[in-house]
């Protein structure tokens, strides 16, 4: 049904797709694999004409049916394409939260695919005032009969209390109720092809596996084909009949999922699954730790976190809102601690308040170390742009200097301690004069380690550590973080939403809910016997 | 409810402050009333006299409160200078009615142009993929920013008025007797203000929605098979609008509190020339009374535009 020829795209001169060729045919799920940059989505936004108009088809071309979408050196034909988008194309995105207009009432922007593609639309000089008095429902008849199959299609994605789900504006919608509606919206034309574009990452595992599960149950109902693009390879597996393996702009690999998964041809795609961090494979950086009679580095007691409300008002009482309740803890030196827990359940909260950035608390910390350090999710926003690196670096010493005259270090010493980090945290010398600018990410995220740990603290809390990095990059980074704790007997809380990598790298798993810790357990025992069933749910979710 | 009436204990709190703040002002500021009326040649009884007339032989504090409580009742004063006839100063409301709707049909006739003009031109920029069309309209509205709104009125006067002769320069017309030769007039002036402003909210629009077009639910229009026109006007305009109303705002504000320049470029009789020239006379009541209005003005039109807010976002309203 789809056919991509030879396609190569280039912007600016630059090719980010090389000559990718990809059919499918009706009913089929294809995955599409591959790391940040590997051209997959510009692949997908090729094919449903979206690709924004300073990139460059240089090559190849794309056809519907034996109808051709778009071909090398044409101009793309808008009016051709807008018959096919939405009606025989579809499309999901990544993010529900951007993906929808917020000021538009949900429900009318499912209705206007159906007008958009309704049979009678107004023709001539007026036709724009005239559709306008159309969407503002003048012809009730019409306006009624598409509100029903707009609730219809809400049912369908198995969304309950259709009315008000209608009546709702997307911030009003939780994440996985706003891609339930935009699955509602792109399937509710019945197109044959839907192309979705990682689009359960910024969801919670619990509710990634119920989209999944409503893709797989609308693929074998209404038999469409579907392009399902993803970074995740075990999301791929478990989806997808056939898998293709893009790498720089190219397909590297193509086969059937199983065939690949058993039988990689080629050294990346070997590459790939190693690093995917997997139940399936034997955990290679959990030291084994137990916790012995030793005392904790940070041991925590009905602890119970407020957060104020936002409102900045002059007569408004404010309001506190408890965030964490009643939570006990310890955490001992060299071990992994793992937090696991959707967002918004109090994960962050609870670290700020060991890490005695938030002071609205109750209960109790009893620190038997140095001030813990912290190390973020996102190594682009986190470090300044304008220092060097190895300014950067230094900085954790000279603000423990200025709290603190007997801690205080010459310039030399700092220097050397600077330089010493960068080696401990695997990078080169000639780094120590660069900005974060010209770092990769893995890079970035190595020196925002490096600033937690220049002041040796006993502690570290680390915010989904490598949540923004590629997996094969998140792999070095695990590692990295494993070799260190060992050579200089660190303890981490170690913060993250993925199973798979807590799983990994975590001797100990503490489950968070609303609130609350309702379970901590050694990993393997938890894996294997998990006391509540909130806890069974998030394990079984990837 | 309880947002407006917060909004309200605000705006009381602030008038309240700012009659304070005007007030004494005019304590400190060198210059006494008695002798710009009389000139230097009085004798001291004379002064004297005019003094207890206008009741400054009292102390600031008392005299504060008694004319809080006037204006309270709705009585606002007579002004030290324009005399009605011979023998009566002339009531500050009076005064003031008498200029007020002048400036206000001259905002409204300017905002009316501002608006009208503006979002459709800035839609356009912003669709323009054509580099010539965009060139242009970047140096248009460049120039248009750039002129001084005077030197502006003068060329309007010239342009429209002598060399075409739409319009008699100076020959105002006044609202009582004819009220739409009165508008025919004011289009003009309302063109000088308006121009730089189009210009303005125009370049202003457009940055916003360049801005809004790279966020992700234009794609998803786009993925839905809209056109572009659509996806402009449909999705992208409303949440581009945001800021722009924040800069509508503050435009009404300036031109309801009078346009001094253009006022006096065209001689309308408006507020903004009232204003000045009570400055310099130290026509204190009328200062006051103005100070008042002009803060009541601002006030009431950030409240419109926070009212407006809410009805564009609808998130606003539940934060």
């Amino acid at each position: 049904m789809i056919r991509i020829e030879n396609l190569s795209v280039a912007f600016d001169g630059a090719e980010v797709v090389k000559n990718v060729s990809l059919d499918l045919v009706d009913g089929e799920v294809l995955g599409v694999v591959g790391e940040s940059g590997s051209g997959k989505s510009v692949t997908a936004l090729t094919l449903m004409g979206l690709v924004s108009e300073s990139a460059q088809i240089t090559s190849g071309r794309v056809l519907f049916d034996d109808v051709v979408l778009q071909e090398a050196g044409k101009p793309r034909d808008q009016a051709l394409y807008r018959r096919y988008q939405g009606a025989q194309m579809s499309m999901i995105f990544q993010e529900p939260m951007t993906s929808l207009n917020p000021t538009q009432r949900v429900g009318r922007q499912v209705e206007e695919m159906l007008w958009l593609h309704a049979e009678h639309r107004p023709q001539g000089p007026w036709k724009h005032a005239s559709d306008a008095l159309l969407m503002s429902g003048r012809r009730t008849g019409q306006k009624e009969e598409f509100r029903t199959r707009v609730l219809e299609a809400f049912h369908a994605v198995g969304l309950r209390d259709e009315e008000r789900v209608y009546a709702s504006y997307p911030h009003q919608l939780s994440g996985g109720m706003r891609q339930r509606v935009m699955i509602a919206m792109a399937l509710i034309l019945h197109p044959r092809l839907l192309v979705a574009d990682e689009p359960t990452t910024a969801l919670d595992v619990t509710v990634q596996n119920q989209i999944i599960a409503l893709l797989r149950k609308i693929n074998s109902k209404q038999n469409n084909a579907m392009l399902f693009i993803t970074h995740d390879l075990n999301l791929a597996r478990r989806l997808c009949g056939r898998i293709a393996v893009m790498k720089d702009g190219q397909v590297v690999e193509l086969g059937e999922t199983e065939e690949i998964f058993r039988h990689p041809r080629q050294e990346y795609t070997k590459r790939l699954m190693e690093a995917v961090p997997s139940r399936m494979k034997k955990r290679t950086w959990a030291a084994g730790m137990t916790p012995d009679s030793s005392v904790p580095v940070v041991r925590v007691h009905d602890l119970s976190v407020f957060y104020q409300d936002g409102s900045n008002s002059l007569f408004a009482q404010k309001k506190k809102q408890c965030v964490v309740a009643d939570a006990s803890f310890e955490i001992y030196p060299g071990e992994s601690l793992g937090l696991v827990g959707e967002s918004g359940c109090g994960k962050t909260s609870l670290s700020k308040a060991i890490l005695g950035m938030n002071r609205d608390i109750r209960g109790e910390i009893v620190s038997n170390t140095i001030r813990p350090q912290m190390v973020f999710q996102d190594p682009y926003s986190s470090l300044n742009p304008t220092k060097t690196i190895g300014w950067l670096l230094q900085e954790p010493l000279r603000a423990a200097g200025a709290l603190d005259q007997s801690k205080a270090m010459t310039r030399a010493d700092m220097e050397a301690a600077a330089y010493d980090m960068l080696h401990r945290v695997g990078m080169e010398d000639k780094y120590f004069h660069r900005k974060p600018s010209q770092l990769s990410g893995g890079q970035r995220q190595r020196v925002s380690i490096g600033q937690a740990l220049i002041t040796h603290p006993g502690l570290v809390v680390a915010d989904e550590p490598v949540s923004a990095l590629d997996v094969t990059i998140q792999a070095q980074i695990m590692e990295l973080m494993r070799r260190l704790q060992q050579e200089m007997k660190l303890a981490y809380l170690f913060i993250s939403h993925d199973i798979n990598v807590v799983y990994q790298m975590c001797d100990r798993i503490m489950v968070m809910k609303e609130g609350r810790i309702i379970e901590v357990g050694e990993t393997e025992k938890l894996f294997r016997a998990p006391r509540e069933e909130y806890t069974r749910e998030l394990l079984s979710s990837s | 409810m309880k947002y407006i009436g917060k909004k309200l204990i605000t705006l009381i709190m602030t008038l309240f402050l700012v009659s304070v703040a005007a007030f004494l002002a005019f304590q400190i500021i060198p210059g006494d009333v008695v002798t710009s009326i009389l000139g230097t040649e009085a004798t001291p009884e004379r002064e004297e006299q005019l003094r207890q007339e206008l009741g400054l032989d009292k102390p600031p504090v008392v005299r504060y409160f008694a004319w809080a409580a006037d204006v309270l009742r709705g009585d606002l004063g007579v002004s030290y200078r324009y005399s009605k006839n011979m023998n009566e100063m002339m009531p500050v409301a009076e005064l003031i009615g008498d200029k007020l709707p002048v400036t206000l049909w001259l905002a409204a006739v300017s905002m009316l142009l501002i608006i009208g003009v503006s979002i459709p031109l800035g839609v356009l920029w912003a669709r323009s993929s054509n580099h010539f069309l965009d060139g242009l309209l970047g140096v248009i509205t460049q120039a248009s920013m750039a002129v001084p709104s005077f030197f502006l009125g003068i060329l309007v006067t010239y342009l429209f008025g002598i060399l075409l002769k739409l319009f008699a320069p100076g020959g105002y017309i006044s609202y009582q007797e004819n009220f739409s030769g009165f508008l025919g007039y004011l289009f003009f002036p309302a063109m000088s203000i308006a121009v730089p402003k189009i210009a303005m909210t125009a370049r202003f629009l457009r940055n916003s929605m360049l801005t809004e077009l790279r966020a992700d639910y234009v794609r998803t229009a786009y993925s839905k098979g809209a056109t572009k026109r659509r996806v402009m006007y449909r999705h992208v305009l409303r949440n581009a609008m945001m800021p722009v109303v924040t800069f509508l705002g503050m435009i009404i504000a300036e031109i309801v509190a009078g346009s001094i320049v253009i006022e006096q470029v065209f001689s309308l009789p408006g507020i903004g020339r009232l204003l000045i020239s009570s400055i310099s006379t130290r026509d204190f009541p009328v200062v006051e009374i103005l100070i008042l209005y002009i803060t009541f003005v601002v006030i009431f039109v950030y409240f419109l535009v926070d009212i407006l807010y809410r009805v564009i976002d609808p998130r606003i309203s539940e934060a």
